[in-house]
């Protein structure tokens, strides 16, 4: 199943992982925020599975918008995330989502999708 | 962006950068600069303004000024992560600031309503206490059924005195703008075991001379008096024993409080300053968990430290900081 928006593109793949990549030079704010757990509720029919969010192309987030991810709403939509880190900005960005916002649900970083993909099969029944 | 002057003379161009610099480029064989030279150095200028920047905002930050933001470059490098951590993190403090400053207001108002309420308690409370007195006087001796009740009822109207008197103090304690003057901490302490008929209940001792300093003298009366009943009332001894000792720092005297009584569970350390807390509540009906809670109030609205030190079995000791400046 695949989806997209102007910004953000969403694909669910035979593995059950929700996958999020951004187009290049991606600013988030909160209504890219809140359209893009819509949308991936939507897409996993409101039954919460593990999310592979590549921060690669992001630039910006604002601090709604961080907050929103780390929110009950984006906790209920997803069992566990991992954060996609391959640039000097994304891992700003993600170390500060973990360390600031502090999410509800299990969220780690990771420099490779492979390595984000292995984690969150780990535990999946 | 740098604003960009050409001067051609001879085979040589020289450009007046930003209106400050000049560099000499060799021309291309076409007569142009020589690009590569350009834009190496007008990378170097344009590094040098972004880490300006950079550090103009550490100090906005340092000064608690969160409303600057960096503007970033699309080059998305080391600076730009930099200035967007810079970004976010004034952004976080901000509205951190304000979430706080929202919660200093509730947090006065609530305080202002406690006082105001226990204020208006303590006078009909009062009233009841006469009556129950005046009661207890008009009963029939050989009713005594009547007189134990009437019993309960006084020492249920001595706790909500007590709980009355002790929101109004832990609410004043808290005021920041306490006036400070000069007083004599061994006259405060006397002043406590004579007002309070200590010596009826424990031995007080002092080991060194209690300091003069700068301190509001009602609210160090209540310290002392609020650590001395702590430890009386929550002394398992057959006779309390309170040990004060003074030790002088390099600014500041350090004033601990020495109990000989059960000591305090290491799970209750921390939270024996919260208001309303109390290590065992159902055994000590004359303790209403304010008492703790107003010293510290009171010692960190001077500015002070308070903290505790106790082993299970081998007693507990307050030990509070006064300053040693001498201006109030």
């Amino acid at each position: 199943m695949y989806r997209e928006t102007s910004k953000i593109k969403f694909a669910i793949g035979d593995d059950n992982i929700l996958r999020t990549e951004c187009f290049p030079d991606t600013v988030m704010t909160l209504e890219d925020g809140q359209e893009s757990t819509r949308i991936s509720a939507e897409m996993v029919n409101y039954q919460p599975l593990p999310l592979l969010c590549d921060l690669t192309n992001v630039v910006k987030m604002s601090q709604a918008c961080r907050n929103h991810f780390s929110g009950p709403e984006h906790a209920k939509t997803f069992s566990k995330c991992a954060l996609i880190v391959t640039n000097p900005i994304s891992r700003v960005i993600g170390n500060f989502f973990l360390g600031l916002n502090k999410p509800l649900k299990p969220t780690r970083l990771f420099t490779s999708k492979e390595e984000g993909e292995k984690w969150l099969k780990s535990g999946m029944i | 962006m740098l604003k960009r002057t050409e001067i051609q003379v001879a085979n040589t161009t020289m450009l007046w950068l930003s209106g400050q610099d000049f560099l000499i480029c060799n021309s291309e064989p076409d007569g142009s600069p020589n690009e590569a030279v350009l834009c190496e150095y007008m990378s170097s200028v344009d590094d040098d303004s972004r880490i300006t920047n950079i550090l103009d905002m550490i100090g906005s930050i340092a000064s608690l000024d969160f409303s600057r933001q960096i503007e970033t470059s699309d080059r998305h490098d080391v600076l730009d992560a930099i200035a967007l951590g810079l970004n976010m993190l004034s952004e976080e403090l901000n509205v951190r600031v304000v979430d706080k400053a929202k919660l200093d207001e509730v947090n006065a108002k609530l305080e202002k309503f406690a006082y105001t309420t226990a204020h208006d308690l303590k006078s009909p409370l009062n009233s009841q206490y006469g009556l129950l007195q005046l009661l207890e006087l008009n009963l029939d001796p050989n009713n005594r059924e009547a007189s134990e009740y009437i019993g309960r009822l006084q020492n249920v109207n001595e706790k909500m005195k007590s709980l009355v008197e002790g929101i109004l103090a832990y609410s004043v304690a808290h005021l920041k703008d306490v006036t400070r003057e000069e007083v004599d901490w061994h006259d405060i302490l006397n002043e406590v075991i004579e007002v309070d008929s200590v010596s009826n209940h424990a031995d007080v001792e002092v080991t060194g001379k209690l300091p003069v300093t700068y301190f509001n003298r009602t609210a160090g009366i209540q310290v002392i008096r609020n650590l001395l009943d702590n430890a009386i009332k929550y002394s398992n001894k057959q006779r309390c024993k309170i040990l004060i000792d003074v030790n002088s720092q390099d600014d500041c005297y350090q004033i601990s409080v020495t109990d000989n009584g059960p000591g305090i569970p290491v799970e209750h350390q921390e939270k024996i300053f919260v208001l309303f807390n109390q290590v065992e509540p159902s055994l000590k009906a004359s303790s209403v968990g304010i008492g703790l809670a107003t010293v510290k109030g009171i010692i960190e609205a001077h500015g002070e430290r308070i903290w505790l030190k106790s082993k299970p079995g081998e007693g507990a000791s307050f030990i509070f900081t006064i300053s040693k400046k001498s201006t109030p």
